[in-house]
């Protein structure tokens, strides 16, 4: 959708570790991501729940709670400054105002006895040091802005008052009020239902088109990345398993994974056949299998798959379309033939096996 | 508004009632003849007796002397005891001092219950958080009784600290230790709730979104966990005072404080049913009030119950 290839990521999330301790080991949830994001830019996280999408993106912003979370090493560049090696109180003047945040259940991501103007207008008295009055009329506006009927009086109105749908308008409201660089969406619209998520996709969109606002989509559904994402990463159990151009990914998925989540999709031309599935379940962090964690569940696994960490690699290097783009995946099949639509890429070897 | 409190108002009639009969009852059950044991071990001339016995109407059927005790109580024409004291006149001299006792523990148990309760909850498995927990538990574990007879021997008799009993020493001397006994055992209550209230609301999503949104940890701690966390503790200021007066009874008898809760034991030692209903009734009055407000102060704090 954007030419970003010579702009400047506005946020550059660089070798992300992050750990949970616990009683008895230490448990890694994010492992060694990397992943940049452009202005006007969607990148869509796309992951199970326990694949580390969530994590990453709190630790990024310094909500995280820790402990039990440790941030083992990483960086995450906010236009060249390191939000993770920041003070917490020059943090705070860029996570809340330059990069804010959408959570998933806006019931309780909201304050209940506070009313829906009076957490908007915070952010105004607090980063713009804006008087009572003043950042009252300006909620009122973002509310409009989010399309919320009658703001003027919904503006006093408290969070159990609204419907679903209608909260999340007041989350988008709350975040998109200063006007941010970056918005970092985590699972805005799982909680809702398949038209009210259409509506509010449809709006972040809209109000995103008018500015230069990147978005961070966190989501499991892939319908979701279809309508909205520029970019995918695909993570699985706390690690990135593949990244690229949306349209690539979704067309020629280099990972065994992206392909299995794709199958199992469902849709109009499937019509009548039994839907495909990926066999097993994610891998707790407790006992992520040793070499490539996805192998358990994997079609195409051979031996050296159980020995070897597969590493990003880039791929498509052979066209000039692809590797403009910047894909890779980790994965150790010949990757370019399976983006290529050459084959499976699976190796000789393993077929030789079964 | 209104409505709500007329109605209820009007529900905690019938409650009333029911209070005040029951006691009346309970008192009019116990055994013995309390003119009887006015004169002791002295004889008693009957046509004494037989004049007492009716000045308090106690020939009189139970439903009888039930409803002219009420009626005395409306039209405050409360009376004497059988002792001949005016009940009015102690009713004006002892509501200050179990007020004083009840004012001075309370500070006691919500400056100790909130400060613990609120530090002990943000530094969970702390030091502090240990300690409160294990404090809170022993005091929970002691009978009162036990804890009030040794504050008493040990501040009052060993370490002479504080008087051992009565108001000589007046306010707020005389008052202290018996405050702080009843004040200790409110604040084991009240700290636990409060702790456990913070922890729960330190973790909600709306405090993580809070942060997010880089506001500073004192505007979180001000405008977004404390009016959430605090919700409940309101409901126990309530209750709380229903303990109070149990306590009164037993603290003010033991530091001998001549307050409503010893006229109450002294009462019903006495078979004094009038006097047992009339400070009953104005406890249950009281308590109503209470609960009265603390479900509009509730009102006011969380919207949610508003409508």
């Amino acid at each position: 959708m954007t030419v970003h290839t010579t702009t400047e990521p506005i946020l550059e999330v660089k070798d992300l570790t992050v750990e949970f301790e616990t009683a008895r080991k230490p448990l890694t949830a994010v492992d060694n991501v990397s992943w940049s994001l452009y202005p006007g830019q969607t990148l869509a996280i796309l992951g199970e729940s326990g694949s580390g999408k969530s994590v990453s993106t709190q630790a990024v912003a310094g909500i995280l709670d820790m402990p039990p979370g440790r941030i083992v090493s990483g960086s995450a560049s906010y236009r060249g400054q390191d939000l993770l090696q920041m003070p917490r109180k020059a943090r705070r003047k860029i996570v809340g105002d330059r990069i804010t945040m959408v959570f998933q259940d806006s019931l309780s991501a909201l304050n209940p006895v506070q009313s829906v103007g009076a957490q908007i207008a915070e952010s105004y008295r607090v980063h713009r040091g804006l008087g009572r009055r003043e950042a009252r009329e300006r909620a009122i506006e973002m509310l409009a802005k989010v399309r919320i009927p009658a703001p003027h009086q919904r503006v006093h109105d408290y969070p159990h008052q609204f419907s679903g749908g209608m909260r999340q308008r007041v989350m988008l409201a709350m975040a998109l009020a200063l006007d941010p660089d970056v918005l970092i969406a985590d699972e805005p619209t799982t909680a809702l239902d398949v038209t009210v998520q259409a509506q509010i996709l449809e709006l972040l969109a809209e109000l995103q088109s008018q500015t230069t606002m990147a978005v961070v989509l966190i989501t499991h559904d892939l319908r979701v990345v279809e309508d909205v994402a520029d970019h995918v990463v695909v993570m699985y159990a706390g690690r990135v398993v593949e990244q690229g151009r949306r349209d690539q990914v979704l067309t020629h998925p280099a990972h065994p994974y992206t392909e299995g989540l794709l199958k199992s999709m469902p849709s109009a031309e499937l019509k009548g056949s039994q839907l495909a599935t990926i066999a097993g379940t994610p891998p707790s962090l407790t006992s992520i299998p040793s070499g490539c964690a996805f192998r358990t569940r994997c079609a195409y696994a051979f031996e050296e798959c159980s020995v070897i960490k597969p590493e990003l690699i880039k791929i498509g290097s052979g066209s000039p379309d692809t590797a403009a783009a910047g894909r890779s995946a980790a994965c150790l099949l010949d990757l370019d033939q399976r983006v290529s639509g050459l084959g499976t890429g699976a190796r000789e070897v393993s077929a030789a096996h079964v | 508004m209104l409505g709500y409190i007329l109605r209820r108002i009007a529900a905690a009639i019938p409650i009333g009632l029911i209070v005040t009969f029951g006691v009346f009852a309970l008192v009019f059950l116990m055994p013995g003849d309390p003119i009887r044991a006015l004169a002791g071990d002295k004889p008693f001339p009957p046509t004494v007796m037989a004049a007492k016995r009716a000045q308090f109407h106690l020939d009189d059927p139970f439903f009888v002397q039930y409803l002219l005790m009420m009626r005395d109580t409306f039209t405050g024409h409360f009376g004497t005891t059988f002792a001949g004291a005016d009940i009015g006149e102690q009713l004006k001299l002892r509501i200050p001092v179990t007020l004083r006792l009840a004012l001075l523990s309370y500070f006691f148990e919500w400056l100790c219950g909130l400060l613990f309760g609120i530090y002990a909850g943000f530094r969970r498995n702390g030091i502090v958080d240990r300690l409160l927990l294990l404090a809170t538990l022993l005091i929970l574990a002691i009978p009162s009784l036990v804890s009030t007879f040794t504050a008493q021997y040990v501040f009052g008799v060993k370490l002479k600290w504080l008087p051992v009993s009565g108001i000589l020493d007046g306010f707020p001397t005389s008052y202290l230790l018996p405050a702080m006994v009843i004040g200790v055992l409110g604040f084991a209550g009240l700290g636990r709730l409060t702790r456990t209230s913070v922890v729960e609301t330190v973790n909600a999503d709306f405090v993580k979104t809070a942060r997010s949104k880089g506001l500073s940890e004192g505007r979180i701690l001000w405008r977004h966990i404390l009016p959430n966390a605090l919700l409940p503790v309101i409901t126990y200021l309530g209750l709380d005072l229903a303990g109070m007066f149990a306590g009164a009874i037993i603290t003010e008898s033991i530091f001998n404080l001549p307050g409503l809760g010893q006229f109450l034991f002294q009462s019903i030692q006495m078979k004094e049913g009038g006097v047992v209903v009339i400070l009953t009734t104005l406890a249950f009055v009281s308590f109503i009030v209470i609960n009265l407000l603390v479900d509009v102060l509730y009102g006011v704090v969380d919207p949610r119950v508003r409508a």
